[in-house]
């Protein structure tokens, strides 16, 4: 649905966004992760139309931005970080003029109705929207991309500003618009993408380092998987019982919080079923009259992941990105 | 286009702009005519076109101030720019809806023509070829003052720069007059506004200086949609 290659902005002194390609399946929901300045709005620019890139292409649905833009744009729901909106018109005048504006040839009463409805701010219809909250003229925003039904939604920074309950409640439309729309939407939140993104896509200084899903990548860039384990018996019993486990490769003690209590860090052998290993372990260690008090996975969080990510490793090299292969080759 | 123009258009009456522009307009004109031709009991109307032409400096500025710039400010433009919407059709849309305040402003005036041609000795074709020249003027000065607002996202600097602008041509029109050689005088009343309108007043109706205001307004309306294309390539 959104094809981007090898897109570059260059601005005075600044390279933007330095070479970045994906692409994104019909009905994904993908999300662009990066610190402030990474690139993310300059990329949602350019998808949408407001900058034009220095180098490479953006096609959506199979058109090329800079040959049919029009046509583009008509396919583009696009909410910028600040909401476009004009403070001196109600909030069904405002959205009569965007239908007016995006040329749409539904009905129009029915289509302002729908995304009212889907925003919930049929009740403030008739308000002007400089006398709404925040969280209001966010959504009346959101309204705005919605107009013409198009089939690709692009929200940037959806949430940022607003109080935990209207994050929330911005996250739910956003999961029940990703069930008829293509959207992008980028936050430097991370359990934003992660809760709302089938895809995240890392940026940093301009450049892609990561694209693939918050499961993979945590799996992917924390290398080895890990199990904390805490187990009643001697320390001594316990570790060789668990070297003895098919699947593991190593064990590491980790001393003693209670009595009688040890606690152990295992490593899975590469290849290895994280599942399987945990429970074969349970069944030796049962076996032996030792009983697991606890246990749990210790993969990299999604914050470690970033971290990783942003911090020098996975950047350019030799002028190609070090892409870690995810949905985007899957979906070609 | 008919979204930008109504949008616009609405805007103007939304705040205390487009009322304020009318206001001064009507107070103005209005006054002028009362001291000279109901005073001066003169039936001759191109004197307050004249006034008309210099008010046009300074009440224009206050009209195109905040065609773009407020765009800017409020980051609305990239609403518009990410719409299907051409940008010919965004520029030409507030373009007329700048026009259609002055024109509503300068519709006002026509009451001067009814008390004229009821105490006084109406001149059709004079009162026709100074409303047809001030439109035009006005268009040229509209176009210029919407081309300088969509240089910057300060609406002050929008309407001084503006101000700049007109006093510049003015103060061509002047240097095109008083030039000592014949050629510099010719090729300078090629770029002022005022020069061009003085024929108008003198009841000489022109079709080559109103082709030159369409024209000149034409420039202006495309120098405005580079200067917004040239935002989204910078």
């Amino acid at each position: 649905m959104i094809e981007v290659r090898d897109l570059t902005k260059e601005y005075p002194g600044k390279t933007a966004v330095d070479g970045v390609s994906f692409t994104i399946s019909r009905g994904e929901t993908a999300g662009l992760l990066g610190a402030n300045g990474a690139g993310k709005s300059t990329i949602m620019n350019m998808i949408a139309g407001y900058t034009a890139m220095t180098a490479g292409t953006v096609r959506v649905d199979g058109l090329d931005i800079l040959e049919e833009p029009t046509a583009v744009r008509k396919k583009i729901g696009y909410l910028p970080e600040l909401p476009p909106l004009y403070m001196d018109m109600t909030v069904e005048e405002y959205l009569s003029f965007v239908y007016d504006l995006k040329k749409c040839r539904t009905n129009r009463a029915e289509d302002i109705r729908q995304a009212c409805g889907a925003l919930s701010i049929a009740d403030v219809r008739r308000r002007m929207i400089r006398h709404l909250s925040k969280g209001y003229r966010q959504r009346v925003g959101f309204a705005q991309a919605l107009i013409g039904n198009p089939d690709v939604l692009i929200f940037d920074e959806p949430t940022v500003g607003l109080d935990p309950k209207q994050i929330i409640e911005i996250r739910r439309v956003i999961r029940s618009l990703a069930k008829k729309h293509t959207i992008i939407l980028s936050s430097h939140i991370l359990s934003e993408v992660q809760s709302v993104c089938d895809r995240i896509l890392v940026m940093d200084q301009g450049r892609l380092v990561a694209d693939d899903s918050a499961e993979n990548l945590s799996g992917r860039v924390g290398g080895a998987k890990k199990i904390c384990l805490r187990v009643s018996g001697r320390a001594e019993e316990i570790r060789r019982t668990l070297l003895g486990v098919n699947g593991v490769a190593a064990v590491k003690a980790e001393g003693s919080r209670e009595p009688e209590i040890s606690d152990f860090i295992v490593t899975v052998e590469n290849g290895q079923s994280d599942g399987a290993v945990r429970m074969l372990m349970t069944k030796s260690l049962a076996e032996q009259g030792m009983y697991v008090v606890e246990m749990r996975s210790e993969s990299m969080n999604l914050e470690d992941v970033f971290l990783k990510l942003t911090s020098g490793k996975g950047k350019k090299a030799g002028g190609r990105t070090e892409k870690i292969a995810g949905k985007a080759e899957e979906g070609k | 286009m008919k979204a930008v123009w109504k949008r616009d258009l609405t805007a103007y009456f939304n705040s205390p702009v487009g009322c304020v522009f009318l206001f001064a307009f009507a107070t103005i004109m209005n006054l002028c005519f009362y001291v000279f031709n109901v005073l001066g009991a003169s039936s001759q109307i191109s004197n307050l076109f004249s006034i008309m032409l210099f008010l046009l400096i300074l009440i224009t500025p206050f009209l195109t101030m905040r065609l773009f710039s407020e765009e800017y400010k409020l980051r609305t433009d990239q609403l518009l720019l990410t719409s299907p919407t051409d940008v010919w059709e965004i520029v030409l849309g507030k373009f007329l809806a700048a026009f259609c305040v002055f024109a509503l402003a300068l519709a006002l005036t026509l009451v001067w023509v009814i008390v004229i041609g009821l105490f006084g000795v109406l001149s059709p074709g004079a009162v026709a070829g100074n409303y047809a020249a001030i439109l035009c003027a006005a268009a040229a000065f509209i176009s210029v003052g919407m081309l300088v607002s969509s240089l910057t996202e300060n609406q002050i600097i929008a309407a001084v720069g503006t101000l700049a602008v007109f006093l510049g041509l003015f103060a061509l029109s002047a240097a095109a007059e008083s030039s000592l050689s014949p050629v510099m005088g010719t090729v300078l009343s090629w770029f002022s506004l005022f020069a061009r309108h003085q024929r108008f007043l003198l009841g000489i109706f022109s079709l080559s200086d109103i082709l030159y205001y369409i024209s000149f307004t034409g420039v202006m309306l495309f120098l405005t949609s580079r200067v917004l294309e040239k935002k989204r390539w910078a």
